[in-house]
């Protein structure tokens, strides 16, 4: 197996942005070298040269860009919990009588619980996701697990996001998944909240990767007729361009059109997201699908959970605060989304689970088996799916939660049924048919 | 994936053309005219081709030296980069980042352990290297074969010894021969840690090496071996490990998988707990084996001559690269003088890397006064438009052809870029002399003639009289409008300009 695919761009796990190198290694060192000036610092500095205000409506047609077909899916949004999502203390088996034996001063209080069925309850800080849990429209996976295990964090992500072990593929399957669809608009594809693209969009397919949408600007267009100015003169350069320069210019254009137009138009959200790298991005997303230009697949990162040392209790700390504000992110999308909210599924991935048993410094170390969270109109949501392995010492793997079910069924259930998926076998090679019923057809 | 790939440039240049229907400020349609060819935009001039493929981007000194020495005689110093003086940018990396030339356990003494700061160090010196080196085709060799053996820089297992693969396999072998430095990557701990040999074990062989010397390094996939070949090479490199407390290259007999290997066509009874010398055999074996000659050629013609190369030239180089014990050079010196070369004027296109260079060449950009921050700085750069060098994650390097370069983020970031570095907003420390010094000390009488003389600085050609509107329309001149030291165009509207023409298909093509 070519099992080592590296990861070695910091950034992928750096998520805050501005933040420099917050890089958890895979042996517990966070080497955060303030090195330098920071990428904000940069963009920063960009950005205030070029401070833009709107856009044009008469510059490029943003209707002929994204004159595609309409995409009759949902919008998958990928939210990948970069670092090692501790899955177990957060949809928590409580009723597994080992859980609080293996996790003696970490593990979450039974009677702090948020109930979800016999087996299972919510970490009380994703309370603000409990109204989808009661709709059925959110809902969560346990014990998912990856057919190549390793349990350093660029290994697996490379190897989550290629999500084709044992061939020799070196795209990604969000690259793989687009490859089969027609080419769309510029804003088909987009990674919001980072300047480069995730792995699992490696390969031809364009995407779009931005920090913003508000960033998302040409310095020195910094009103209305610099940006006709611009426009007009960078389409006047690319005339008779070979189609591997014009191609792109001309995608940028249209995408820092569609930018513009989002830019001017304003955006006041639905609901209330926190003040956070996370809550931004994903109001970003919202804002992008509510524009319609033709958005199909959005990725989000949102890392720091490589909770090696004091993780914290039920009411405060590292995953508790984590957790806080993950649920309202979310909750918010959902409300914000309004109506959209049944056109799109969320989905949750971390590149494996926590160790079970607690380690002598109020953390988790990395383990296997992780919790996936799905939330969308199309979701069978009110429940735990998949089926649990159980604690005991013969069903671990590696000491840890096993992986019970396959992560790539989820996906391919997400995108058979919400996504006018087909040929899952170019975009999961040798992935079996068997699907779990975490999603419902599209009406 | 090549049907893949093909389909999508296709598609994606389909929706290009749609998308640049647009109507312009004068009410016709602007850019619709079909794809063209990257030749029309950059000059014919054969000094200049090679200069665009064979350096980081040509500067006028450069120009003048080729022009001066003749094509033949400057390759050929560029080829025996000893010949050529370089001391004031190995004294600029000495001085400003003295680690890169750390030893392993120098690295180990001298940092925090897992440290990233080394690693980054690497990062920025390289930079350094590829703008300001005159040794230019030596440092685009650096690079061509830290992607052809990549072993991620930043990763966490090569943090005390990037520094030590770069200079030990890749920089003293660049352009010596492959032979030698396949051998000295496979016993370097950087590449048995990155692709986890020094986890192979006879009892628990690990194949990630052991396939990707294969598949990667040597024969390429489609090379002649099956997955009983794929194996045996796992086994008959097991025992290549890391000294775990020293961090250096130790051979392990104990963990050495002993009994006959086949792989191809290698054989080896390897009897021996001392399996060292099968290791160094098969290496050889694998180096001087026609596929990884049609490999390597093939990998060079679409560095430097286009993305689809030319199969006769490739079989011509592959057939110097085994006549000649795996030697590089004479495969270069080959590939620059052919008829396929020379005909291949505006086949590439600049990746962000190259681009960046390019840019910072052209403007005559120069390292920080002091210290090293405008450097650091650079790493960023090169990390937001897409292209950090050394970085790519998987070990098959940073793919080198246009179609997988087709970015929106990456384009707009190469704009953006121009722009900061024109106007030198940032970084700041690095010097550039002032912006008006890219025109004629004696101003050019028209804003015509302006456009022309700033674009034979820039893209060492005028622009085709459509560019060159586009270009006098931005300005809101008329090309006969009178120029004075006055005008906007040479005042607060000159780094615009300059950035407008290096986002043009002129700065972009190679």
């Amino acid at each position: 197996m070519a099992l080592a695919l590296r990861r070695g761009a910091h950034s992928r796990l750096s998520l805050p942005r501005g933040q420099v190198m917050t890089m958890p290694t895979s042996t517990e060192q966070c080497g955060c070298p303030d090195y330098g000036i920071s990428r904000r610092a940069f963009l920063g500095r960009l950005g205030a040269v070029g401070a833009l205000a709107g856009l044009t409506s008469t510059g490029l047609s943003t209707q002929m860009a994204f004159a595609a077909e309409p995409y009759p899916g949902d919008v998958l949004v990928v939210l990948s919990l970069r670092g090692g999502f501790d899955g177990l203390n957060t949809i928590v088996p409580t009723g597994d009588p080992r859980y609080a034996e293996v996790r003696p001063s970490i593990g979450i209080p039974q009677n702090t619980l948020l109930p979800l069925d016999a087996m299972f309850g919510l970490h009380p800080a994703m309370q603000p996701l409990m109204p989808w849990w009661e709709a059925g429209t959110f809902g969560a996976v346990q014990a998912v697990g990856m057919t190549n295990q390793t349990r350093s964090h660029f290994e697996a992500m490379e190897e989550m996001e290629r999500a084709a072990p044992g061939s020799s593929l070196r795209s990604g399957w969000l690259d793989r998944t687009l490859g089969l669809r027609e080419t769309g608009s510029a804003f088909q594809a987009v990674q919001m909240g980072s300047s480069l693209p995730a792995s699992a969009f490696r390969g031809p397919s364009p995407e779009l990767a931005m920090w913003s949408i508000n960033d998302f600007e040409l310095s020195g267009a910094w009103d209305l007729t610099e940006r006709q100015r611009w426009t007009n003169a960078l389409i006047g350069l690319h005339d008779g361009a070979p189609a591997t320069v014009g191609a792109p210019a001309s995608t940028t254009l249209s995408a820092l059109a569609g930018a513009a137009q989002m830019q001017d138009a304003g955006y006041v959200p639905g609901a209330q997201y926190p003040d956070s790298d996370l809550g931004r991005a994903l109001r970003d997303v919202a804002r992008v699908i509510k524009a319609d230009v033709g958005l199909q697949v959005a990725a989000v990162d949102y890392g720091d959970w490589d909770m090696h040392v004091d993780m914290g209790t039920v009411d405060a700390g590292w995953l508790s605060d984590k957790l806080g504000e993950l649920a309202t992110s979310m909750a918010a999308f959902a409300t914000d989304l309004g109506g959209r909210f049944a056109d799109v599924t969320i989905v949750t991935l971390t590149e494996f689970g926590r160790s079970l048993v607690e380690n002598g410094s109020g953390g988790v170390d990395h383990g296997h088996g992780q919790a996936v969270l799905l939330l969308g109109g199309g979701v069978q949501g009110g429940q735990v799916h998949g089926p649990w392995p159980t604690l005991e010492d013969d069903a671990l793997s590696g000491g840890d939660l096993a992986g019970s079910t396959d992560y790539r069924q989820i996906l391919a259930e997400i995108l058979e049924k919400r996504c006018q998926g087909s040929q899952m076998s170019t975009v999961f090679p040798d992935l079996t048919a068997d699907r779990l019923g975490v999603v419902r057809a599209r009406g | 994936m090549t049907t893949l790939t093909r389909r999508r440039l296709f598609g994606i240049a389909a929706a290009g053309a749609g998308g640049l229907a647009v109507t312009s400020a004068t009410g016709s349609p602007a850019a619709a005219a079909a794809a063209g060819s990257g030749a029309d935009f950059v000059p014919a001039n054969l000094n200049l081709h090679l200069l665009r493929r064979a350096t980081f981007g040509p500067t006028p000194t450069v120009l003048s030296a080729i022009t001066t020495q003749g094509r033949r005689a400057w390759l050929e110093r560029q080829l025996a980069p000893e010949t050529i003086d370089d001391s004031t940018c190995d004294q600029l990396v000495k001085g400003r980042f003295p680690r890169v030339n750390w030893t392993i356990p120098q690295a180990r003494d001298g940092l925090e352990p897992f440290s990233w700061d080394l690693m980054y160090d690497l990062t920025a010196a390289t930079i350094a290297r590829a703008t300001w080196s005159k040794r230019q085709l030596f440092e685009v060799m650096v690079d061509f074969w830290s992607n052809h053996l990549n072993v991620t820089n930043p990763s966490d297992r090569v943090w005390d010894n990037r520094q030590d693969y770069d200079r030990q396999v890749i920089r003293t072998h660049a352009l010596g021969r492959f032979e030698d430095m396949l051998i000295a990557s496979a016993t370097h701990p950087a590449m048995l840690l990155y692709l986890n040999n020094a986890d192979s074990t006879k009892d628990n062989p690990n194949e990630n090496y052991g396939r990707e010397l294969l598949e990667l390094h040597t024969v390429s996939v489609d090379g002649g071996y099956n997955e009983e070949d794929m194996r045996n090479s796992t086994l008959v490199m097991t025992g290549f490990g890391v000294n775990w407390n020293q961090g250096t290259f130790h051979y392990s007999g104990r963990e050495h998988y002993r009994g006959p290997v086949t792989i191809m066509g290698f054989t080896d009874p390897n009897p021996d707990a001392d399996g060292y010398g099968v290791g160094i055999r098969y290496l050889r074996y694998l180096a001087n084996h026609r596929s990884t000659a049609q490999h390597i050629a093939y990998k060079l013609c679409q560095r430097f001559v286009s993305d689809a190369p030319d199969p006769v030239l490739v079989d011509q180089l592959a057939s110097t690269y085994l006549s000649g014990g795996t030697a590089i050079a004479p495969m270069l010196r080959q590939l620059f003088l052919s008829v396929e070369f020379s005909a291949s004027v505006g086949q590439k296109v600049r990746r962000p890397f190259e681009d960046l260079l390019a840019t910072l060449r052209i403007l005559s950009y120069g390292a920080d006064r002091k210290g090293r921050h405008g450097m650091q700085s650079l790493v960023w750069i090169a990390d937001s438009i897409g292209q950090q060098p050394l970085a790519w994650s998987p070990p098959d390097g940073y793919p080198d052809v246009a179609a997988d370069w087709q970015s929106a983020g990456g384009t707009l970031g190469r704009w953006n870029t121009h722009l900061s570095l024109a106007a030198h907003w940032w970084p700041k420390e690095l010097t550039q002399p002032e912006v008006r010094t890219l025109l004629p000390s004696r101003l050019p009488k028209t804003h015509g003639a302006m456009v022309d003389a700033l674009a034979e600085r820039l893209v060492f050609r005028t622009l085709a009289p459509i560019h060159k509107q586009a270009v006098l329309s931005f300005l809101g001149r008329a090309s006969s409008d009178p120029l004075s030291s006055d005008s906007e165009a040479v005042r607060w509207r000159l780094p615009y300009v300059v950035a407008l023409i290096l986002d043009s298909p002129y700065h972009a093509v190679r």
